[in-house]
């Protein structure tokens, strides 16, 4: 047990594990047809790469990762490729389930580079519920210093048990990928954060901790309380460190990850398995045989959940995700994404819909269980008038989502999907906002070419006009040369064309250092605009000298 | 007592402190000559407000110059792809009245598309277009490049055979999300209510 340090707020949910934890670990039928989706994680949507015929095994790539923040997708099932479009890959089972699997490797007696390439071919992304690319997440060496690996298994939500069953049936496995992704981020330190709901899970844990090497791993049991299992909240409660507002557990030295990630990433390197499936709980009092099930990705959960035995009579809605920050299905007819951990088919008495929403009274319930320490109340009314400023200055962005507020308003304000809308409103706005700033740049940049091409037009000009009649030269150079050009404001013009190209390309270097992997067009485009402007000014003052020059020459004969 | 309030003493402290006007005085001006930046703040801070779609419908060619001109009195309710929204961000910056939109605000987002079995390869849309966003060459195919067109109808007119059309922007699923919330799900505890009409957020 480490420092009881803790987070603020916090509530005491009813639990409800019990109904998926009785039964052990199943296996879920093979599905005839999968459907992936191309963005099963966060970042861009992956690019297919089959067409309608193709012929794939369980295991083989079906779309490549778009960007860096992106990640792979590959077949879940042996079987015929469907229909392909911009948004998922249909693939028709054959039945066979034969396998296309990486080679193995020994993660202990591998290079680093060599293992990042297998985590980012393996398509591994958190399963926690973000989905943020494993391989970028153990990349992030590269950019700060990571001194502890925390697992975690806090897993403070109530219904969901995936973590749990992950931890009671493969407690060596898990820290087995605990010590790969350790020993790939540099972390000399390993903390596994478990809430003291899970005797089992610990005691398996217990059992196997002094055989971990080479990392030191330390069991920190905490006491039950929602939501620890946030990654800040989890970072503050175990190691007493604050990650910055807007900032990652990286800022801190820590790097979080969710046991079902470490078991998927021990298994794209030991045993050379892309990930093709996950660990989904199946909970609610609408389906008869509950618990926790290996689930192949694409799977229907229509098929899924009738496999568990789901009454539609009692049915009243699915929910995806856990109760509190989950959302209700609108259709069955979706498939089990990478990051879908939960599915809870609810009675209307188990989840009754929520109540008629009352004013605000300004109890300020919401404040005292602010994990996060923000100011729903205020939040609300700011999110209500669309009072962005202030919305900003109060800390939108640090909004966990958590729902702890929601869940204690007497007055049954649906505040979390305030803070959602606004959080949507202002990210909109963000993205509007970015838009006008390129279009203005490539503007700027179009009218510095045409000033470009008009100088250079008029520089062709006047040496043509001087080549063909050398004799009247002076006279020529008088009536075509554009107004007459002042050559001290002309040279001016110049220098600070190349202070400002100066200036572009060194903002652009240090962008480019700074953030090596994100695009600069931006700084691109402000970088030819100046240069554009540059090559004008060169123009105009060649021609100016040249026209100076020129009746010069003349005269002095 | 006396050499409290000498000659020497004052003359010295008035002198001093004279030198030190006159020589910070001195250095402010060299600096604020040097560094001196051409551009007007203010023209920038307009521009920063305008929507950047560079379309001309302000009888100013681009964002940037019709800036220029509020700067200079002009009215502030030339902008219609701006709206409402452009003039009173202006009207708040620049501490005047709100005027009424000169025009018609455009209902959505949209972007030029050119149908491209029609398009003649005439390259009048490409030199049309303020943010270089039409790709093509004389005698082949255009096409507009939807990422980077501003929906600025400037096309439009110039086009001879009439192929290219003004269609609502696609909006990429990563910047969709739906705000549906399963709210107070764990309410079982509490005393179940009926279902009341929907509260949509605001």
């Amino acid at each position: 047990m480490l420092h009881p340090f803790d987070f603020p707020g916090g509530i005491y949910p009813p639990e409800r594990k019990d109904r998926s934890t009785l039964s052990p670990l199943r296996r879920a039928p093979l599905p005839s047809q999968v459907i992936l989706p191309l963005c099963q994680h966060s970042g861009r949507p992956a690019t297919p790469c089959v067409a309608r015929g193709d012929h794939v095994r369980v295991g083989s790539l079906i779309a490549k990762r778009d960007g860096l923040i992106s990640a792979d997708v590959h077949a879940t099932v042996s079987g015929t490729v469907g229909h392909v479009d911009s948004d998922a890959i249909h693939i028709d089972s054959d039945g066979q389930d034969t396998r296309q699997y990486l080679p193995p490797l020994d993660w202990r007696t591998t290079d680093a580079p060599t293992l990042l390439m297998r985590l980012d071919e393996s398509g591994v992304v958190g399963l926690g519920g973000a989905g943020f690319p494993t391989h970028i997440k153990a990349r992030v060496i590269e950019w700060h210093a990571i001194d502890t690996l925390v697992i975690n298994a806090a897993e403070c939500e109530p219904y969901i048990t995936a973590d749990d069953l992950t931890l009671r049936n493969y407690p060596n496995d898990v820290l087995e990928g605990a010590q790969l992704i350790a020993a790939l981020c540099g972390a000399q330190q390993i903390i596994i954060g478990i809430e003291d709901n899970k005797p089992e899970a610990i005691a398996a844990l217990e059992h196997t901790l002094p055989d971990s090497q080479p990392a030191r791993v330390t069991l920190a049991v905490i006491p039950t309380r929602y939501p620890s299992g946030s990654e800040r909240q989890l970072i503050k409660k175990l190691l007493n460190r604050t990650v910055p507002s807007q900032g990652l557990p990286a800022d801190v030295g820590v790097l979080c990850h969710n046991p079902g990630t470490l078991l998927a990433a021990l298994y794209a390197v030991r045993d050379g398995q892309p990930l093709v499936e996950r660990m989904v709980t199946l909970t609610g009092e609408a389906i008869t045989q509950p618990g926790n099930y290996w689930v192949r990705l694409g799977t229907s959960i229509e098929t899924l959940l009738s496999h568990a035995g789901l009454d539609n009579a009692r049915l009243s809605r699915v929910i995806l995700g856990g109760p509190m920050m989950g959302t209700s299905l609108e259709t069955l007819n979706t498939p089990v994404k990478k990051t879908t951990n939960c599915l809870i088919a609810a009675t209307p008495d188990e989840l009754p819909p929520a109540p008629v929403e009352s004013p605000c009274i300004r109890c300020g319930a919401c404040e005292s269980v602010c994990p996060a320490q923000l100011l729903p109340q205020q939040l609300h009314w700011y999110a209500r008038a669309q009072d962005d400023d202030k919305l900003t200055s109060h800390h939108l962005f640090d909004c966990i989502e958590c729902g702890a507020c929601s869940y204690v308003c007497p007055s049954h304000i649906p505040l979390v999907d305030d803070y959602r809308d606004a959080k949507r409103r202002l990210r909109y706005q963000q993205i509007e906002a970015a838009k006008a700033e390129h279009a203005k740049h490539r503007f700027e940049f179009r009218q510095a070419r045409l000033a470009r091409e008009e100088a250079e037009k008029q520089a062709r000009r006047q040496a043509r006009l001087a080549h063909n009649k050398p004799t009247d030269g002076n006279a020529s150079n008088e009536s075509t040369s554009a107004p007459p050009a002042d050559l001290r404001s002309l040279r001016i013009a110049q220098t600070a064309a190349k202070a400002a190209v100066r200036k572009a390309e060194k903002v652009l270097a240090r962008a480019a250092q700074q953030e090596p992997q994100q695009p600069h067009e931006d700084l691109e485009t402000l970088l030819a605009t100046a240069q554009e402007n540059l090559k004008a000014a060169d123009f105009q003052l060649a021609q100016a000298r040249e026209s100076a020059k020129a009746p010069t020459a003349e005269d002095t004969p | 007592m006396s050499d409290t309030f000498s000659l020497w003493g004052i003359v010295s402290a008035i002198g001093i402190l004279t030198g030190l006007g006159v020589g910070f005085g001195a250095l402010l001006g060299a600096v604020s000559e040097r560094f001196k930046g051409d551009e007007h703040p203010l023209v920038d801070q307009i521009d920063a407000l305008l929507p950047q779609t560079q379309c001309g419908q302000c009888g100013y060619p681009g964002c940037r110059p019709y800036a220029e001109a509020v700067n200079e009195g002009d009215a502030l309710n030339k902008c219609p792809p701006g709206g409402e929204a452009t003039i009173h961000a202006l009207a708040d910056l620049l501490g005047r009245e709100p005027e009424p939109l000169d025009g018609e605000a455009p209902s959505e987002a949209n972007v030029a598309y050119i149908r491209e079995a029609e398009c003649i390869g005439c390259t009048k849309c490409i030199q049309a277009c303020p943010v270089d966003a039409i790709i093509g060459a004389a005698k082949q195919m255009h096409t507009v490049i939807e990422d980077e067109c501003t929906g600025c109808d400037l096309c439009v007119d110039p086009c001879p055979v009439d192929c290219i059309d003004m269609l609502p922007r696609s909006t990429p699923l990563g910047q969709w999300q739906p705000v549906v919330l399963p709210t107070g799900v764990i309410a079982s505890d509490r005393t179940p209510a009926t279902r009341g009409p929907d509260v949509t957020p605001i």
